[in-house]
């Protein structure tokens, strides 16, 4: 399976712990990443907010690189794959369409819609399958329970992501059971991250941030995962501010969801970039004796 | 019990502040059929079980957005929600009162907070005194600016997405997505001539504490969207009135950010939005994630092809860009 590998900023830099997972998980699997230096950030939602065609226009420039090599999108990202999904659905709109043709055009560049947007949780569960995936699993995550956290973008709104339901759905929980660990199920899994205001007003964001790891930890979580970095930052990098906010010690590991699928592959955590988070992970390990690969 | 019928088991929320220390959960065992909405079932468990139980309703159409709750945690209109769906995937059905309203008594809750939203976006035309609506007539509007209303008429003002958002949750600034998707149906008004004091007044306001997580948009009954024309109003604001205050430097210095490199810049968007000074009260918690990401120093890489980038925000974005 070849797919266009479409990082984003986060994984590139900041978040390459992501990235490293990424490959790892799908080199195993047999999926080819094929690599594009011209993809751009996809706005992060932010752009939207600010400019909606021009948001629409630098997305369908992205679409149009895959398109011209023939290949679908893999995305690792909730909010990449919420942005480019989204600009595929407004190119429908005849008014938009013509505008960003406007725009397109001049440079030579023409989008005509066949690109598929897939999240690596779509892919694993869809187009690889969960029986694939366990077929490379080396060590069972058994024992660990693990609160998915979904990111909005992959997920809503529900009829224009075309994919899961948008507030009960259960991809994720499917695949963590696939690889041996045990999905606990909170509401907070739906939740936001609290990530896009992060900017606007902290600690409103933290707040939100914080109430979602206690929703998962009450429920008996030892470690979270996300599909999405801007998640995993709010979750991870500011798990320190969100404890602050809800005055509660928190200590919540929170895997990248190729993290986790990458322990059960028999990756190191090193191999992973676990190192590299804020709240260290190693209790979690420890539960599911990372270093003895059977 | 004929074939068709569900033995459903509904765990309702039980709570008299008068009598009650704490709330609990009551369970109601009945055969009903999957197609049977959850109103219907909680009106037979009052009639014919227990009496004491306390809920709003009143049309059972899906018209008055009285019955508002949450069922399985979802919030939903209880009569137009059915069993069959709920027993499928939950085996229960959970019925709890509508979230981010003290509860009142079981599932009635207090909605001052929810109306008083409503009513600090002024939602009444404000017509210009200059051009009074004709007396005895009614002013026409053409099919397109009907259409410029997009879904937000068919609002009941059930408070669903007022339940269901998790802004409304963590901070009481936040108007709430039926305020907003009003406020938008009255700056969009061909009628309203006071469409840009509306959106200058409620940019600073809460605006931009919408997180866009669209749970607002799943649980409305009547696809308002909610979600959607509140980021209609962020790009209108930022229209009238440029990037004031942080929610909108942030989303410009986004846009403004990317086109640079093609890539986001992490460390020059922390300026952009806060300002040199304002970045110091940073400074701590960049350190802190510095020390094991040490890329949030980093300038991106620039992509191939960035100029094209550069050409289309020319060709889509012509107002001025605003400096780092």
């Amino acid at each position: 399976m070849r797919l266009a590998y479409y990082p984003g900023c986060v994984a590139q830099e900041s978040g390459k712990e992501l990235d490293l997972a990424t490959r790892y998980v799908c080199r195993t699997l047999g999926i080819e990443l094929v690599e594009f230096p011209n993809f751009s950030c996809c706005g992060s939602g932010f752009v939207d907010e600010a400019n909606e065609v021009l948001n629409v226009a630098i997305n369908a420039r992205n679409l149009a690189i895959a398109e011209r090599a023939g290949l679908d999108v893999l995305t690792i990202c909730s909010t990449c794959q919420g942005m480019l999904s989204l600009a595929n659905l407004r190119m429908t709109d005849p008014a938009v369409r013509d505008r960003v043709e406007g725009a397109l055009r001049p440079l030579g560049i023409e989008y005509r819609g066949s690109v598929k947007v897939k999240h690596l949780l779509r892919v694993l569960t869809e187009d690889i399958g969960l029986d694939a995936v366990k077929a490379k699993v080396r060590r069972p995550l058994a024992g660990l329970k693990v609160g998915a956290f979904y990111g909005c973008h992959l997920l809503r709104p529900a009829d224009e992501m075309a994919w899961e339901d948008g507030e009960e759905p259960h991809a994720f929980e499917d695949l963590l059971s696939a690889v041996g660990a045990s999905p606990v199920l909170y509401r907070g899994r739906v939740m936001c991250c609290g990530f896009p205001i992060q900017f606007v007003k902290p600690e409103t964001a933290s707040r939100i941030a914080g109430r979602q790891i206690l929703d998962a930890k009450s429920h008996g979580a030892d470690a979270m995962a996300t599909p999405c970095p801007l998640c995993h930052l709010s979750l991870d990098a500011y798990q320190n501010k969100a404890a602050q906010a809800v005055a509660a010690p928190l200590d919540m590991p929170v895997f990248h969801l190729p993290q986790v699928v990458g322990l059960a592959f028999g990756a190191s955590p090193e191999e992973l970039g676990l190192p590299r988070h804020l709240v260290p992970t190693d209790p979690a390990l420890a539960k599911i004796g990372s270093t003895a690969v059977a | 019990m004929s074939e068709d019928t569900v033995a459903a088991t509904f765990d309702v929320y039980r709570y008299d502040p008068a009598h009650d220390t704490a709330p609990r959960y009551q369970r109601y065992t009945l055969n009903v059929s999957p197609h049977t909405p959850v109103l219907t079932a909680l009106l037979r468990i009052r009639a014919e079980v227990d009496p004491s139980l306390t809920l709003r309703y009143s049309c059972r159409s899906a018209i008055c957005g009285s019955c508002a709750m949450q069922i399985n945690s979802k919030s939903r209109l209880a009569c137009e929600t059915h069993i069959g769906p709920e027993m499928a995937r939950h085996g229960r059905v959970v019925v709890e009162p509508m979230r981010n309203q003290p509860v009142l008594r079981d599932l009635v809750v207090d909605q001052a907070s929810f109306w008083r939203q409503y009513d600090l976006i002024e939602p009444h035309l404000k017509l210009d005194p200059a051009h009074p609506m004709p007396e005895g007539k009614a002013t026409a509007m053409t099919p397109e600016q009907v259409d410029g209303f997009k879904e937000t008429p068919r609002c009941i003002a059930c408070a669903a997405c007022y339940s269901a958002c998790p802004a409304v949750e963590a901070d009481a600034e936040f108007p709430g997505p039926m305020a907003l998707a009003k406020l938008y149906r009255f700056v969009v008004d061909p009628r309203d001539q006071a469409h840009q004091d509306r959106l200058v007044r409620i940019q600073p306001n809460g605006l931009w504490l919408c997180l866009r997580c669209h749970l607002c948009t799943e649980a409305c009954p009547k696809d308002v969207r909610p979600s959607e024309r509140i980021r209609d109003l962020k790009e209108m604001a930022i229209a009238v009135q440029g990037a004031t205050e942080h929610g909108s430097r942030h989303a410009v210095g986004f846009k403004d950010n990317i086109v640079d490199r093609g890539l986001l810049n992490e460390m020059r968007l922390v300026r952009q939005t806060y300002g040199t000074v304002g970045m110091l009260g940073q400074l701590g918690q960049g350190l802190k994630v510095w020390r094991k990401k040490p890329e949030i120093l980093h300038k991106p890489r620039r992509i191939e092809g960035s100029e094209e980038l550069e050409k289309i925000y020319d060709a889509l974005d012509p107002a001025p860009k605003e400096g780092p």
